[in-house]
């Protein structure tokens, strides 16, 4: 299922690149280079936190859905998968 | 002008509050309580500061020109604005 949303989205006009990262930072799918993927994969695991952390710090009962970053160049889209840790 | 945009932006349905941030993260006009204010002037400042870097960091020539965060119960949107300080003196050496 995950290959047929990632076909989807690679499939807009427009879309230069797709990036699957893990929870480590690290890409598990990409449509770019590997050294290209590496470096967002880490960079945008980073921010990506950190947005997620101010939401949270402003209302804990908030979280993260969604991170547009626009540039000059072009604009990176992140949706992030945030498990819930289940001890049981 | 400045005053102008931000009644525009508040009179938008939808918009809960506006808030101008100054280089150093403290806010210097907004339409949100004090302490509000403040704080998310602080995360938010802090968090541009890092979306700004992680774009500069992918490509040197580009810059950061809008921020979208996205969450369960509402939507923040910053507009970075960088000024260029320009100072200028009519005497070549400092007079």
């Amino acid at each position: 299922m995950m290959e047929e949303t990632l076909k989807r989205i690679q499939a807009h006009k427009g879309v230069i690149g797709t990036v699957v990262i893990n929870a480590e930072g690290i890409p598990i799918r990409t449509t770019l280079d590997n050294s290209t993927s590496v470096q967002y994969a880490g960079l945008l695991h980073q921010l990506t936190m950190k947005a997620r952390s101010t939401v949270r710090d402003i209302d804990p009962q908030n979280d993260l859905t969604f991170l547009r970053i626009r540039s000059k160049k072009h604009e990176i889209m992140v949706a992030p998968v945030l498990k819930a840790a289940n001890p049981f």
